[in-house]
């Protein structure tokens, strides 16, 4: 492996500055850059650890309202008492990434912010992601990509987490040189639009420090992911949802989309068709259909539009009878 | 050189050494190496032999098979590195080097995890057991008499890392159902395809254990 | 079937112990003193010329000590191409994976960035990777004479087998059923990552090997290293896995052996996964077009088949496509083309040849019974093999046992319905894949001793890949010595202190091997018998070297059929196995125990064919795109189901107490047992490998 150093800040505003100095990455549970590392698909000098710096990794609850560390294990959020029970779309989500051995190691700030699993990409191929101007998948081997959002790039963000963390409206909370801010979930991913090499906002110097929940809500949420053998793959297809439920009727109504479009994709005309209503599995198969409404398939991956109708379909079925 | 032979690894009879704080040991940072030189000949440091002097080294302190330590190292070691190549603890293998297939899961403060996607360094005041630390006084854990007993190991490449992860299954639940043994398991893969002995073996391994004794980390 | 006293009782492996306590020593666990580690650099192109290497900055990097490439090496890998002449470093590089340089340096994080500071100037060339498309005029030329491979007699043509008449046969037909199949690339994925470690003491070269067969990677050795055979020693004590990419020697081997020779040092040569999957050798794709014949009882009339291997660009003598000798009928038409193409090297992978052959045969017969309406085992019932190609009887065959018995556990009457049976998304169907590997006879060696204590050593050139050759062979002395398992110590792994053994390749262990063992005891027997045990540090010791005549106007082969139910859910493209039995007839079983992980094991590698594995190319570029554990979909355990193992012993008069092979066989019929219930379930068909979601959705749609 290429030679670094490890540098083990002890605050915030040490590894920040570690950052902003040079030829540095950050590293949360590690798992995915090191890969990268490995690969030379990036050849830092320094490795920020931020395991060094004390609490990261705390999940403290408020009044019902959670404060998610950034460091904090996915094995720890699905295990989470409060997590599994008032915001169980992240509990679930966080339980079925991977494997064991990565949820042990791997991070809540880590699996938001991990680069995509595009098998070019990841084979070093000098597209978009690599610095490079064009993207493989447009014309070639395209069966697990983006039927969503794609151009230029038409990854598929791989993160179970970040649907569930848009379907609940957590907030993200960032320091940086100028310090701390916060912005909802929606807003810290974003489409290859305007920069193609990048998936969300964090400059890098960013630390994405901690996730906040919000108890204002009281959300009935379950997570659903196709993957394509039993275990250790990202979704092809998945969909974090949340509803309101009072009095029989749903108030209002989360569904987040995975793996089929370069972010969480949160598809608010199927959202809108169940507020308001008593839902059945007539109306859960309709807000289906709306779901994939404007999907823009590429040449292998149109199976990801019946997958989808189906997914969402029967996931608000369930979460509604649940 | 080294104060600590691969016996205290192995069986976990290294004395205990009071804490002491990660000294980074840049190649170009002279006072930093002198240092550590003198902490190796006086404080109990084991410094592998083989330690490239022109590249970014820490000394981190961990426990490993119960012998707490201090360890000199490279910062761009992973922990299978360290174990299999500087202190030839071998029972641990390499299978991909990228976290997909488990062959070298070790358990870090009790839980499981790839050794291959794991620095080093960042074992530094962490408990790290390996399979060459799964027997107790010299007797083999319940998980591997039952492993030879249903015919766990086929090639025996991946068995290190399934026996790893089977007891992570059984510390966090020592009564797990075969779905359970099976979800805890997968990230675990062996080519021969022996997975339903492997999970035989857990779930045997399991009901013949006292009550509470798979509790004990 | 007479019971015996050791063979034949589920045994613990002999060296268990070492596997489940970490001291089970594979090749890179072996560090020799002043080792250097090398790293290889590989060819990011398909099809391209070497223009032009520069070694300087990687010469200059400190503690690289020598480097190996094209221009100053020029060792043959002769195993690696049986054919034509592979060298460790071609120049053209024919497929992205294809060796350019391997550098040795004092660690091998100094060996990996030397790698990177290589400079290579490649003037790319077209390349092709379909072997049907390779065979078109035009097609980039990969190997001098054209890019069809030479058949069994040394020729640039197609293999043609011919039986009966086959216009004859279409004629008697009632029914013909025409159909075309696909196979893709995938690799054998064993779990050991591959290392070769070399040292030289004076002239005698000793190599640690993760290989299937000592005796053999010591003959390959000598061969392209240009040493005596008795100047080479070869040392596997334990091997990871390789299900026929570990046969023969490896160019890992030659390269370790080579660096160690320049840089005066021992070496051991490391691949990554990723070059283990691209650059070592997998399974071969297959495109393969059937016309079958049957009346309308459901009598086969005839079969003609033409069909294509791709091998990529270097061939190890192999790629054929076999499984059509399971079924009985009188006329055949077979024409098979063997292609050189860019792709990654294909060569053996667990039954080479079969369960892509029988994925495609199977399903076409399927498509027959159901087009009849015909229960596809009473279709099976009526045309299995009664003799070998029609012509030959078989030693001893317990085919129909497997299909009845083996149906009677599954449950086959219950469990098959006519396809596509359910109306929900979520449907149910049942599958049945047959198969035949061949079980013949030959030559190995063994040497047995008896200390003054009455203790046996049992010397045997196994390497024990995980097959529990070890301990087969422990039991099959300690039947014929009649002593207890626990008298037998197996001394394996070392070319030093094994005599010949045939490897651990055509499941041929037990039979070759396990005859010598045979024969060894009973010449040790007799010592005893005339001379009494030995005194003091003496030894008794009777060597074997046998070379048993095949039966004559008899064939030798075992049978299996495996049966499958899936679930599948026609909404998502999920597919599901939900039960499984193996009905096995491998004559008798030496050990049950690691028998039953044998078949497991291949049953479970033919459900991962069917359902997830595939090396994926990219088109315009030529690249794989699937290495990897990840990216080819490996089977979980949360994947593999519980699978049910049926023993039929058929009384076999040949080999060591009447057994047959099994390693192979296991794989075998899976791939269209699963590819058949799926049909069965949904009343659809994928015809090309493997089965995956988003060719589900398109052909239920």
């Amino acid at each position: 492996m290429k030679t670094f150093t490890s540098a083990n800040p002890r605050t915030l505003a040490e590894a920040v500055s570690l950052l902003g100095k040079g030829n540095a990455a950050v590293m949360g549970g590690g798992s995915d850059l090191l890969g990268m590392v490995k690969e030379h698909l990036v050849s830092p000098d320094v490795l920020v650890n931020l395991r060094s710096i004390p609490a990261l990794d705390k999940i403290t609850e408020r009044a019902g309202d959670l404060r998610i560390g950034g460091l904090a294990t996915l094995s720890t959020i699905a295990d989470h008492p409060t997590i599994r029970k008032n915001f169980a779309v992240l509990a679930q989500a966080a339980s079925v990434v991977g494997t064991p051995q990565i949820r042990n190691a791997g991070t809540i700030g880590g699996n938001v912010s991990q680069r995509p699993w595009c098998w070019y990409f990841r084979n070093g191929f000098p597209c978009y992601k690599n610095g490079g101007k064009t993207c493989f998948s447009v014309t070639g081997e395209n069966e697990f990509h983006a039927i969503f959002g794609g151009g230029p790039s038409y990854i598929v963000h791989p993160s179970d987490t970040a649907p569930a963390l848009v379907a609940l409206d957590a907030r993200f909370i960032i320091t940086g040189p100028k310090g701390e801010r916060s912005l909802p979930a929606a807003d810290f991913f974003a489409l290859p639009k305007a920069d193609p090499s990048k998936e969300n906002v964090l400059a890098h110097d960013d630390v994405l420090t901690e996730i906040r929940l919000s108890s204002s809500r009281n959300w009935r949420s379950a997570y659903h992911k196709e993957l394509d053998r039993e275990s250790w793959t990202h979704a092809v297809v998945s969909v974090a949802a949340a509803l309101e439920i009072e009095n029989g009727i749903c108030k209002n109504a989360r569904i987040v989309l995975g793996g089929v479009a370069p972010i969480p994709w949160r598809v608010q005309k199927a959202e809108a068709v169940l507020a308001g209503q008593r839902i059945t599995p007539e109306l859960a198969a309709q807000a289906g259909e709306i779901a994939i409404q404007g999907a823009q398939p590429l040449a292998k991956n149109k199976y990801k539009i019946p997958l989808t109708k189906a997914v969402v379909k029967r996931t608000i079925t369930a979460l509604a009878s649940s | 050189m080294s104060k600590i032979s691969r016996r205290h690894f192995v069986e976990g009879a290294g004395a205990g050494i009071a804490a002491a704080s990660v000294l980074p040991l840049k190649g170009q940072q002279k006072g930093a190496q002198q240092k550590a030189t003198q902490q190796t000949e006086a404080g109990g440091i084991f410094a592998p032999l083989d330690t490239d002097p022109n590249v970014p080294r820490s000394i981190i302190q961990c426990t490993i098979n119960g012998g707490h330590n201090r360890i000199q190292i490279e910062d761009r070691w992973t922990l299978v590195e360290l174990l299999r190549d500087h202190l030839h603890l071998t029972g641990t293998k390499l299978g991909c080097d990228r976290g997909e297939c488990g062959a070298c899961t070790v358990l870090v403060d009790g839980k499981s995890m790839y050794s291959c996607s794991q620095l080093a360094v960042w074992m530094d005041g962490r408990t790290v057991t390996t399979i060459e630390g799964l027997k107790v006084n010299g007797k083999l854990d319940p998980l591997q008499e039952s492993f030879i007993e249903h015919d766990g190991p086929q090639c025996g490449y991946c068995t290190s890392g399934q026996l790893m992860s089977a007891k992570a299954v059984l510390l966090k639940n020592p009564k797990p159902t075969r779905d359970e043994v099976r979800a805890g398991m997968t990230g675990n893969i062996c080519r021969c395809g022996n997975y339903n002995h492997y999970v035989e073996s857990v779930l045997a391994a399991a009901a013949s254990a006292k009550p509470a004794s798979g509790r004990k980390a | 079937m007479t019971p015996l006293k050791s063979v034949g009782h589920a045994t613990s492996r002999v060296d268990a112990l070492n596997r489940v306590t970490g001291t089970a020593t594979y090749t890179a666990d072996v560090t020799l003193p002043g080792m250097l580690y090398a790293r290889v650099l590989r060819s990011p192109h398909p099809h391209a010329r070497i223009k032009r290497i520069d070694l300087s900055k990687a010469q200059a990097l400190p503690g690289v000590k020598t480097i190996l490439t094209s221009e100053n090496c020029d060792i043959q890998w002769s195993s690696g191409d049986t054919r034509t002449k592979r060298l460790l470093f071609n120049n053209p590089v024919r497929f992205a994976g294809d060796a350019v340089a391997a550098v040795a340096a004092v660690n091998r994080h100094v060996a990996e960035e030397a790698t990177r500071l290589i400079e290579v100037e490649y003037e790319t060339l077209p390349f092709v990777l379909d072997p049907e498309e390779a065979l078109k005029p035009g097609a980039p030329e990969i190997q001098p004479g054209g890019n069809l491979s030479p058949n069994g007699r040394g020729q640039h043509e197609p293999d043609v087998y011919m039986r009966g008449n086959i216009a004859e046969g279409f004629a008697a037909a009632d029914h013909v059923f025409e159909e075309s199949y696909r196979t893709p690339h995938i690799n054998n994925a064993q779990m050991e990552i591959r290392a070769s470690t070399a040292q030289w003491e004076g002239d005698k070269l000793i190599v640690y090997s993760p290989t299937q067969g000592i005796a053999n990677c010591r003959t390959d050795i000598a061969k392209d290293m240009k040493v005596a055979p008795e100047k080479v020693q070869v040392i596997c004590h334990y091997m990871g896995g390789g299900f026929g990419n570990k046969n023969q020697c490896q160019d890992s081997d030659l390269m370790a052996a080579e660096l160690a020779k320049r840089a005066k040092a021992p070496v051991r040569v490391e691949f990554t996964r990723k070059e283990d999957f691209i650059s070592v050798h997998g399974r071969w794709p297959t495109n393969q077009y059937y016309k079958v014949g049957v009346k309308n009882d459901g009598t086969l009339t005839a079969i003609q088949m033409r069909s294509y291997s791709g091998m990529g660009p270097y061939r190890k003598g192999a790629g054929d496509i076999s499984g059509l000798e399971v079924y009985q009928v009188p006329h055949v038409e077979r024409t098979h083309s063997t292609a050189y193409t860019n792709m990654a090297v294909s060569a053996n992978f667990r039954a080479p040849a079969y369960p892509q052959g029988v994925f495609a045969i199977e399903s076409i017969m399927d498509d027959a019974a159901a087009a009849l309406k015909m229960d596809p085992l009473e279709f099976r019932l009526k045309n299995f093999t009664r003799k070998y190609q029609d012509r030959q009887a078989y030693s001893s065959s317990g085919l129909e046992d497997c299909l009845r018995k083996g149906a009677e556990k599954f449950g086959w009457k219950q469990r098959w319905r006519p396809a596509n049976s359910d109306a929900g998304p979520l449907k149910r169907g049942a599958g049945m894949g047959m198969g035949m590997f061949p079980s013949s006879l030959g030559r190995s060696a063994a040497i047995l001793r008896v200390d003054s204590k009455g203790a046996f050593h049992l010397h045997v050139g196994v390497t024990d890949c995980g097959t529990g050759a070890k301990t087969t062979m422990g039991l099959i002395a300690a039947e014929a010595l009649e002593v207890p398992l626990d008298k037998v110590n197996v001394v394996w792994g070392d070319t030093d202190t094994c005599p010949y053994s045939v490897g651990e390749s055509g499941s041929r262990t037990t039979v070759f091997t396990g005859t010598a063992v045979i024969a060894a005891a009973a010449d040790l027997k007799k010592q005893i018998a005339e001379k009494g045990l030995p005194k003091g540090a003496d030894f008794l010791t009777a060597s074997a070297d046998t070379m048993p005549q095949q039966p004559r106007d008899l064939a030798r082969y075992s049978f299996v059929v495996h049966f499958a139910e899936v679930e599948v859910d026609i909404e998502t493209g999920h597919i599901r196995v939900t039960k499984y039995v193996a009905a096995h007839d491998s004559g008798r079983v030496v050990n049950p125990l690691t028998a039953e992980s044998q078949v497991k094991g291949g049953a479970t590698a033919g459900i991962g064919m069917a359902l997830h594995e595939a090396l994926l190319y990219d088109k315009r570029t030529g690249l794989p795109l699937t290495a990897g554990y990840y990216n080819a979909r490996i089977m979980t355990h949360m994947d593999a189901p519980d699978i049910e193992v049926l023993w039929i012993e058929s009384d076999d008069a040949y080999g060591p107490y009447g057994a047959k092979t099994l390693g192979e066989p296991t794989i075998i019929p899976s791939v269209a047992a699963v590819a058949n219930a799926f049909f069965n379930a949904t009343g659809k068909r994928v015809k090309d490998l493997p089965i995956t979601r988003d060719k589900v959705l398109e052909v239920v749609s």
